[in-house]
């Protein structure tokens, strides 16, 4: 499966990794991977490293995500991002809502 | 092999009686009857030990002894003599002239042969030191040599760097004569420019002999314009194979793109990376992310990087920690906070000035680690633009796909697609945008030109899942319905011209808004991307067709 979540020892960082491809074939998948997400968790890290395509869709499905944990979250990360595809999160002002590097 | 003894006495008597004595302790003997016949006797014979007698005709015993000296100059002769004289000042005087004991006739047999053995001992270990002196004099020779060519071999090894002085500004200071740090440039083949800085453990030769490898690497991975991930992983596994297991290489690989725009960093266990601004000082830090290179097996190593975008108010300042674990005389180290705020005195934040500042604060310290350090401007870089086309295909492409509704039912083709173009000689980079531009229209063909649906469902709660468990029904259900894609490469601009029709029954092209998302939408950015991410982006009237261009380089 190109979609693999980890939470970090102390339970405070749920991680997500998606590999390959990022587009609405995972909508599915990619819900149900945070819907265990609890008030313990502080940080969401979205792992990209080994992403090699992202479409709008993907925003989408970001931005879905952070809307509905925002309650319980307190930091969005996208992390390990190729440069095209940060570019990509830049031209859509993810920077607004989530913490890139 | 026994001891030659040179007995050198005027008065035949003598010479026989001690010649008799001394053969008779297996001593072997030589006789000369003055001075001159002594040092005659002495070049054919080289002899171990000389009795000499003062008083001679021709030449004295006075005056031959710092001559026979001069004549064993490397090795210790012991000169004894053996005088009728016994005034003080004449014994003071055997001894100024080169001698090294005396006797006085008549003399005591046992005291002379306990005196013989006693110099023979001093003799012998002189004969040993010079040996040894020799076989160090030749080791240091061969030595020198040997770091000659070794040190012809570095630098051979290192001519490959790219020097762009406008850019580039570095110090490199190693503590022994090899430099165990490594700094490398080498330009890409799409004029992105290709740093690494490298301190290998210990210092001198043998942690020197590791950069030759790592050099050739670097040059031949970087001309290929690898990412820096890549490059790193390569280089870890050459020294993994390489090194000693104590030994490793701590690393930054750094890429500059052509524009001087964006930095990519892979950094492990260097000291901390800073990028500095002309007006404002440090403005960004890039720590380490992984292990030094050489250490890690190639399963376990990670390849990940970071980005940072960047202007041509900006240097990127890499060192080893030779340059803060530098020691002042009161063994105090220069230490990171001084580094900081250096960078951060915007007037004397260049190498130049910190290597000055290093030099004060060294003082009569002696320097005890390699020292190296680089800036780089952001700023494009010189490559001329003929180079750059060279590395995208000269042949013009022509791709067209005719989909039916069973292809598009059943097939995702863009990724697919996006791996074949991909293949074009200078398109790999560009793989990740290109597939997002393509399924932007892909998709908009499929949802809104076949399937007819409208993004609003996407706006409710769970309306991303809805809208695309609808677009699953509904094609499933679909019978019929095309999709054209078209995709042209054309050389001479280096340009894609992405086409893409569907049957359907087109949308109102006035209606698209240039900002149609807001922050908090979900949806209604793929227009946008498309926009800002293409050249251009054109409709026709009906609404069923859209025409992307994009261009891999602009040779303007």
């Amino acid at each position: 499966m190109s979609l693999v979540t980890s939470t970090s020892t102390d339970g405070k960082t749920f991680i997500m990794q998606i590999k390959g491809k990022f587009d609405f074939n995972l909508v599915q998948d990619f819900r149900l991977a945070y819907a265990n997400v609890t008030n313990d968790t502080e940080t969401v890290v979205v792992d990209l490293r080994e992403t090699e395509y992202m479409d709008s869709s993907a925003l989408g499905m970001l931005l879905n995500m952070q809307k509905l944990l925002s309650d319980k979250v307190d930091n969005f990360k996208i992390s390990n991002c190729r440069p095209q595809i940060k570019k990509i999160l830049q031209i859509s002002r993810f920077d607004k809502k989530f913490d890139i590097d | 092999m026994s001891l030659q003894i040179l007995v050198v006495d005027d008065q035949q008597i003598n010479r026989t009686i001690l010649s008799r004595s001394l053969e008779k302790e297996n001593y072997k003997v030589i006789t000369a009857a003055n001075g001159l016949e002594a040092l005659e006797a002495f070049t054919h014979n080289d002899p171990d030990i000389v009795l000499l007698d003062a008083l001679m005709p021709v030449m004295d015993g006075f005056t031959a002894a710092p001559k026979l000296k001069k004549l064993s100059a490397d090795v210790y002769l012991p000169i004894i003599f053996l005088t009728a004289l016994d005034d003080q000042e004449s014994l003071k005087r055997c001894l100024e002239v080169g001698g090294d004991d005396f006797l006085s006739k008549p003399f005591d047999q046992v005291i002379l042969a306990a005196k013989i053995k006693a110099h023979a001992r001093i003799r012998e270990l002189s004969k040993k030191t010079f040996e040894q002196k020799k076989q160090l004099d030749y080791y240091r020779l061969q030595t020198e040599r040997e770091f000659q060519i070794v040190e012809h071999i570095f630098n051979r090894a290192l001519q490959g760097n790219y020097h762009a002085p406008d850019l580039i500004d570095f110090y490199l200071s190693p503590a022994a004569m090899f430099n165990g740090d490594i700094m490398l440039t080498n330009l890409g083949p799409t004029g992105n420019l290709y740093i690494m800085m490298g301190d290998f453990t210990g210092h001198g030769l043998a942690s020197a002999i590791g950069t030759l490898p790592v050099s050739r690497a670097f040059y031949a991975l970087t001309k290929k314009g690898l990412s820096v991930g890549e490059v790193a992983a390569e280089i870890n596994s050459i020294l993994l194979t390489l090194l000693p297991s104590d030994m490793f290489c701590a690393a930054a690989v750094i890429e500059m793109s052509h524009s001087g725009k964006s930095v990519t960093f892979w950094n492990g266990g260097t000291p901390d990376i800073f990028i500095v601004n002309d007006n404002s000082g440090i403005r960004e830090i890039v720590s380490a992310q992984h292990m030094p290179l050489g250490v890690l097996d190639d399963d376990e190593f990670e390849s990940h990087t970071t980005n940072v975008n960047v202007s041509k108010e900006d240097r990127v300042f890499i060192y080893s920690d030779g340059v803060t674990e530098l020691v002042n005389p009161s063994g105090e180290m220069f230490g990171e906070a001084r580094l900081i705020q250096r960078l951060n005195d915007l007037n004397n934040n260049d190498i130049e000035s910190i290597v000055e500042a290093l030099q004060n604060f060294k003082g009569e310290q002696e320097q005890h680690d390699d020292i190296s350090m680089l800036a780089l401007r952001c700023d494009s870089t010189p490559i001329s633009k003929t180079i750059i086309e060279d590395n995208y295909s000269k042949l013009p492409h022509h791709y067209e796909l005719h989909l039916d509704a069973e292809a598009i039912k059943t097939a995702s083709p863009i990724e697919e697609l996006v791996d074949t173009i991909a293949s074009i000689k200078g398109v790999q980079r560009h793989k990740s945008t290109l597939f997002l531009l393509i399924s932007e229209a892909y998709n908009n063909a499929v949802e809104h030109g076949i399937l007819g649906m409208s993004s609003n469902v996407k706006d409710q709660n769970d309306g991303f899942i809805e809208y695309y468990a609808l677009r699953q029904s509904k094609l499933e259900e679909l019978t019929e319905g095309q999709i054209k894609i078209d995709i042209k490469y054309s050389p001479n601009d280096f340009m894609f011209i992405i086409n893409i029709t569907d049957s359907g029954s087109g949308f109102d092209t006035s209606k698209l808004n240039p900002n149609d998302a807001t922050d908090d939408q979900s949806f209604g950015r793929g227009n946008e991307l498309i926009r800002e991410l293409s050249k251009s982006v054109s409709y026709n009237e009906k609404g069923n067709q859209v025409t992307i261009c994009y261009q891999l380089f602009d040779r303007t």
